[in-house]
């Protein structure tokens, strides 16, 4: 029974469009829960795996979007071109970002990528290639070999493909070797040094992937929403990132959906008369997650899941 | 001439940045903590400020309140969420720093607005001439009222009691558990001690520009980099490195302004490089 329940909920996921076909602007939600839950996946593995916090993922997100509506708009590339050179990109500046990690402690890389995501955005803003302090206009939508996506339902496949993409490297990265030894150096770290377990390439490989799902992430909203500004990237949206991890729970790979859908959602459901009261929510839920639950939303997956052991077992 | 100019600013906006990095040292030596909530206190404090003033209290009495509401805040903070979070994870500890920020700029924008408040100065009135340096008044009583909270806290942390117990707590935790130092009471009086601190510096900010939910965010980071500047584990450092990013960066904006946004990364990365205890950081030796 519990084997075929994710591909039960996969197909579900799969008929969502048609099912909520009256209501199209659930699913433009639901894209960007996706989009969002990517780059909170990649932060995920950085934080939760491999113990790095960084405050400037959203500049990574930026830095992804532009490269790939830059490319797009100005040189006429096609989309799926733009988007291998804009995850080029963004695994190289995970890379430089990465490497002082490697000596560096926790808060003062935090420190940096703080900085760095201050800088991205006052670049951003003073170049005339990216529109500026007006924003990036008119972003063409996804483009596959001819086929523009313009629906919402089009796009919803699309991003469902790199979010379940995503979702099987971190699982895989999760149980590799460089995952497992991040995670003993994370629970412990006299004793994986101790049994000589070294991680420098682990760290990297970290970096690298939470900057390319990042990126990826950014790609994807800016053809999805198919306009970018500077703001959109700045710290708030690291943070919130930051507290999506969190809330969703720290190294499990439900987690960041999860809080994703809960971050999105929650200001649709609470109601625009008390939107700006969704960050405090938000807020009271990350010290409430920190205090009582370890695990996060996640805590609900894996209760579901023993309750299904339990049944099977009878 | 105009060199003397841009380091007298660059020293009054120094002494703001080093408010804010010692408060945010203070906390990180003695509790291990990145304290992302000090800005963000400092202007929750300001906008309480900005409606007492409203109400015609005095300025004087409204710095006052303004303190003590910071002292009673830290002292909740810590005794009701920091003392249980430390139980769990020290990346708990951070993200709740970090959850307070979101909480308070959410508060404070839906309770009072977005919108830009213009904060009144402690002393209006045409800006000071003496030997051709133009000082703004508000700018020199920022001086003197951070140079005076300073002076304070070293006093309190090298003459009192409860000052010597909290560095000996910052230098090594196990050892002053052993000699029966009340750690938990320690913590809370560096907690309170933060966000006094950050109270008077989200006054004294507030003054110079706009009352807005954001505007503390670029001070926070400031004092992160004084901090770096000055070396993480050591008080003075944090002070001093504060004054010298200020004027550092007055220069730096005056004479390069093509960099000017892109220094405070260059900045860090020249330091982490070459420095990476700060100026005036003790080089730490690992424990395990």
């Amino acid at each position: 029974m519990k084997k075929f329940i994710p591909y039960i909920l996969l197909i579900l996921v799969l008929f969502l469009p048609l099912i909520l076909r009256e209501t199209p602007s659930i699913i433009g939600y639901l894209n960007l829960v996706m989009i969002y839950g990517i780059s909170a996946q990649g932060l995920n593995l950085l934080l939760g795996i491999g113990g790095q916090i960084s405050l400037g993922h959203a500049a990574f997100m930026a830095i992804g979007g532009y490269t790939s509506a830059i490319f797009v708009v100005h040189y006429n590339f096609p989309f799926i071109i733009a988007l291998i050179i804009s995850i080029v990109v963004s695994a190289i500046f995970g890379l430089i970002v990465g490497f002082p990690s490697l000596r560096l402690k926790g808060f003062y890389l935090a420190i940096a990528t703080m900085a760095l995501g201050n800088v991205v955005g006052d670049v951003l803003r003073r170049m005339s290639i990216t529109g500026g302090d007006q924003g990036f206009r008119n972003i063409p939508t996804f483009d596959l070999f001819g086929f523009e996506l313009e629906s919402y339902s089009s796009k919803f496949y699309l991003i469902l493909f790199f979010f379940l993409l995503t979702y099987f490297i971190s699982r895989n990265f999760i149980k590799s070797k460089s995952g497992k030894s991040l995670i003993a150096m994370r629970d412990s770290e006299v004793g994986a040094l101790s049994v000589g377990v070294n991680i420098s390439n682990a760290k990297l490989l970290a970096f690298i992937l939470a900057s390319v799902f990042a990126g990826l992430s950014g790609v994807l909203y800016a053809h999805d929403i198919s306009y970018l500004h500077p703001s959109n990237f700045a710290l708030p949206l690291s943070i919130n990132l930051l507290a999506i991890t969190i809330i969703g729970g720290l190294g499990t790979l439900w987690g960041p959906i999860l809080a994703s859908l809960f971050w999105i959602f929650l200001p649709l459901i609470i109601g625009s008369k008390l939107e700006l009261l969704s960050s405090v929510i938000f807020g009271i839920v990350v010290i409430l997650v920190v205090l009582f639950l370890p695990r996060g939303l996640s805590e609900i997956i894996f209760r579901i899941e023993r309750n299904l052991k339990k049944v099977n077992g009878i | 001439m105009i060199l003397l100019n841009l380091l007298i600013r660059g020293l009054i906006t120094g002494a703001i940045y080093s408010l804010t990095s010692m408060g945010i040292v203070l906390i990180l030596s003695t509790t291990l903590v990145m304290n992302f909530a000090q800005g963000d206190m400092g202007m929750l404090l300001a906008y309480f400020a900005f409606f007492m003033l409203a109400r015609q209290i005095p300025y004087p009495v409204v710095f006052v309140i303004v303190i003590l509401i910071g002292i009673l805040l830290g002292f909740l903070f810590e005794k009701y969420l920091m003392s249980r979070a430390r139980k769990t994870s020290h990346l708990g500890m951070v993200m709740i720093t970090l959850a307070l920020t979101m909480i308070f700029e959410g508060f404070v924008g839906y309770t009072f607005s977005t919108m830009p408040l213009l904060f009144p100065k402690a002393i209006s009135g045409d800006p000071l001439q003496i030997f051709g340096v133009i000082i703004d008044k508000h700018d020199l009583f920022t001086f003197i009222v951070s140079i005076i909270i300073v002076i304070v806290l070293f006093i309190i942390l090298y003459k009192t009691k409860i000052g010597i117990a909290a560095r000996s707590l910052a230098e090594d935790e196990f050892g002053a558990r052993i000699l029966g130092i009340p750690i938990n009471s320690i913590y809370l009086f560096i907690w309170m001690a933060a966000f006094a601190i950050a109270g008077v510096s989200g006054i004294l900010v507030a003054g110079r520009q706009t009352l807005e939910p954001h505007f503390m965010v670029v001070i926070q980071l400031k004092g992160f980099m004084a901090a770096v500047l000055g070396g993480m584990n050591s008080i003075i450092g944090s002070v001093l490195g504060g004054f010298l990013l200020g004027m550092i960066e007055n220069l730096v904006s005056f004479y390069i302004p093509q960099i000017k946004d892109s220094f405070s990364l260059i900045l860090i990365v020249l330091v982490l490089l070459f420095l990476p205890q700060g100026i005036f950081g003790k080089r730490e030796v690992r424990r395990a």
